[in-house]
């Protein structure tokens, strides 16, 4: 495996983490949240498009439309059903929303393995053509395409939350709930917005990466901690940093294995998150509010 | 004759202990299903003095109990020391590793140490795989020795009573701690940190001892799962396991410890023992979190003894 192979490996699995940790980074500036089913929504994607296809012989677009909208409104029953209930209830402390995610990744992850099958199912490729020829090595399909809409979402999400209303009313909750409800905004509005969006992004990251690996109900919690670690890693202070945040760990996921072999990129990705958690655990981009 | 806090539980736990080994009787099966579920509980007890008397949800328990279950297996296959004490070594083993992530986690909270002690999970499986010289690699450690204390050799049902009385017991004891000062302070640091601190007390240091405590405790469960199976590998204690005990004492209860270990005969039940909901119930066991959480907080425990307080008040 060449170099050139190993730098486009890197990239595309910093292209998935990325593309994750800007859902999560969505649902934290609208609804002040980490929001840990991100990872079993993207699964379900995946798998949802990959099981359709398979055993009910669907056309994998129709499928993969099916499997988008199940993961959006997997993501609006969160908001409405578990986290608006268990945070108006509980109000202070994380504790209480952290129990209910978990409960929600599991719930969704076990979901999956009943509806879908516990096995791993290879992962759909929506369009086929002949893989482009790049210096000594070639990018399969999957590879453009999911390169292809990490630009196309980063720009459209940089666009969004700085140009349009519903962009600016998702800052304003997000820096104050408190204030934006003083003030009269739609607070649970924006909040919904918030979550299925990231829903939507999630379902269509997951069945573009299924193709590399495949896709089994596991999948999820895995993708959840690196997700959630490249946003950390990021920080939030810009739209981009979930993507440098993801980039680096791409390298990470990558590097380290193909130098010290085996699992050890598990190890890397526990020490990188030791260390960040402890020395900057706002990540590399940080907002500067002009006091 | 003055009566001794938390009597009245111990009492309660005693007689599901002695209904469940009436119902076990030499079925070699259900005899598997009661050590598994005095794992599950050991499991859930260890995480409730950090989860739920300290409010903090550390998620390494898989590593705790996996100490506990390959300190078994290595004493057994690689020395001539008696086998019982795997479960001294194995819970000190344990907590000394409890400490020395707390230490590097000192500073998280909530989702941030959740996501760590996950990593520290994973990465804990991996090295067990990796580390072939010692752990056996991905097949694991099997062909246990027997269990021979002074000469004694208890037989599988005498090893089955035992796990339910040292459930039962470590049940009780965590409930006096749970009133004790010490338990008292532990509830209020998870509630007012800062003025826990202002009062002279080190909150990072009681952190740091309910955290051992617990991996401690969860070391003995792995230890007696691994002894009850025959055998240890990477993949016995899962992060499924560890979800599971997360939700135990909700199910439950998590008033009281004895809610952890009503919530893991309760999961035990409904993902092992029931064959018509075999493979969904775990399922139906995750979505009746869900909804547990979300109407009510209390478990069954905290709906029984509303129900108590009832009954009895319309007698008195």
């Amino acid at each position: 495996m060449g170099q050139l192979q190993l730098w486009l490996s890197a990239l595309e699995m910093g292209c998935f983490f990325g593309l994750l940790a800007l859902a999560y980074y969505l649902v934290l500036v609208g609804a002040g949240f980490f929001n840990f089913a991100i990872g079993p929504y993207a699964m379900v994607g995946g798998l949802c498009t990959s099981y359709l296809v398979l055993y009910e012989d669907m056309n994998v677009w129709a499928a993969a439309v099916i499997a988008v909208l199940v993961s959006a409104a997997l993501a609006v029953v969160t908001e409405l059903a578990v986290v608006r209930q268990v945070q108006r209830r509980a109000g202070r402390g994380e504790l209480p929303a952290l129990v209910a995610v978990a409960a929600v990744l599991f719930a969704i992850q076990q979901l999956g393995g009943y509806l879908f099958g516990y096995t791993t199912l290879p992962g759909q490729a929506l369009l086929t053509f002949d893989p482009v020829p790049l210096g000594d090595t070639v990018a399969q399909p999957s590879t453009v395409l999911l390169l292809g809409f990490t630009v196309v979402a980063f720009a459209a999400a940089a666009l969004w939350i700085r140009y349009t209303r519903t962009g600016r009313l998702l800052r304003a909750v997000g820096d104050s709930t408190h204030a934006a409800g003083l003030l009269g905004l739609p607070v649970n509005r924006v909040r919904l917005i918030a979550f299925l969006v990231s829903g939507l992004l999630a379902g269509i990251t997951g069945l573009l990466f299924a193709p590399k690996a495949g896709v089994s109900s596991l999948s999820g919690l895995s993708w959840a901690l690196s997700g959630f670690l490249a946003m950390v890693v990021g920080g939030t202070g810009s739209v981009w940093a979930p993507l440098v945040g993801g980039l680096l760990l791409g390298l990470v996921e990558v590097f380290v294995p193909y130098y010290f072999g085996g699992q050890s990129h598990v190890y890397g990705l526990l020490l990188v998150a030791l260390l960040f958690f402890a020395f900057k655990p706002s990540g590399l981009f940080v907002r500067r509010i002009r006091a | 004759m003055k009566r001794v806090p938390g009597s009245f539980g111990l009492l309660l736990g005693l007689v599901g202990a002695a209904l469940i080994l009436l119902w076990v009787g030499a079925d070699g099966y259900k005899q598997t299903l009661i050590t598994t579920t005095a794992t599950y509980a050991l499991i859930a007890l260890g995480m409730y003095v950090p989860y739920l008397m300290a409010g903090s949800l550390s998620m390494a328990y898989g590593a705790y109990a996996g100490i506990g279950g390959y300190a078994v297996g290595l004493l057994s296959s690689r020395t001539g020391l008696p086998l019982i004490l795997a479960w001294i070594a194995g819970p000190v083993v344990a907590a000394a590793v409890a400490v020395l992530l707390g230490l590097a986690t000192r500073r998280l909270s909530g989702f941030f140490l959740a996501a760590v002690t996950l990593l520290f999970g994973m990465a804990f499986t991996a090295l067990l795989v990796d580390a072939e010289g010692l752990s056996g690699g991905s097949g694991g450690l099997g062909s246990l020795r027997k269990l021979n204390i002074l000469g004694w050799v208890p037989s599988h049902y005498q090893v089955v009573v035992g796990s339910l009385v040292v459930v039962c017991v470590i049940a009780f004891l965590l409930d006096r701690l749970r009133m004790s000062p010490w338990g008292v302070i532990v509830r209020t640091m998870r509630d007012a940190p800062r003025a826990v601190e202002a009062a002279g007390v080190r909150v990072s240091v009681m952190n740091l001892v309910s955290l051992a405590i617990g991996a401690a405790i969860a070391a003995v469960g792995g230890g007696l799962f691994t002894y009850s199976a025959g055998s240890v590998t990477p993949d016995t204690f899962t992060l499924n396991l560890v979800f599971l005990a997360i939700f135990m004492p909700l199910i439950g209860g998590s008033a009281t410890p004895w809610g952890a270990v009503l919530g893991a005969v309760i999961a035990v039940e409904l993902t092992l023992n029931f064959p018509a909901v075999q493979t969904s119930g775990t399922l139906i066991l995750a979505l009746g979190v869900l909804v547990i959480l979300l109407l009510a907080p209390q478990g069954v425990i905290g709906y029984a003894s509303r129900l108590a307080r009832l009954v009895g008040g319309r007698r008195g």
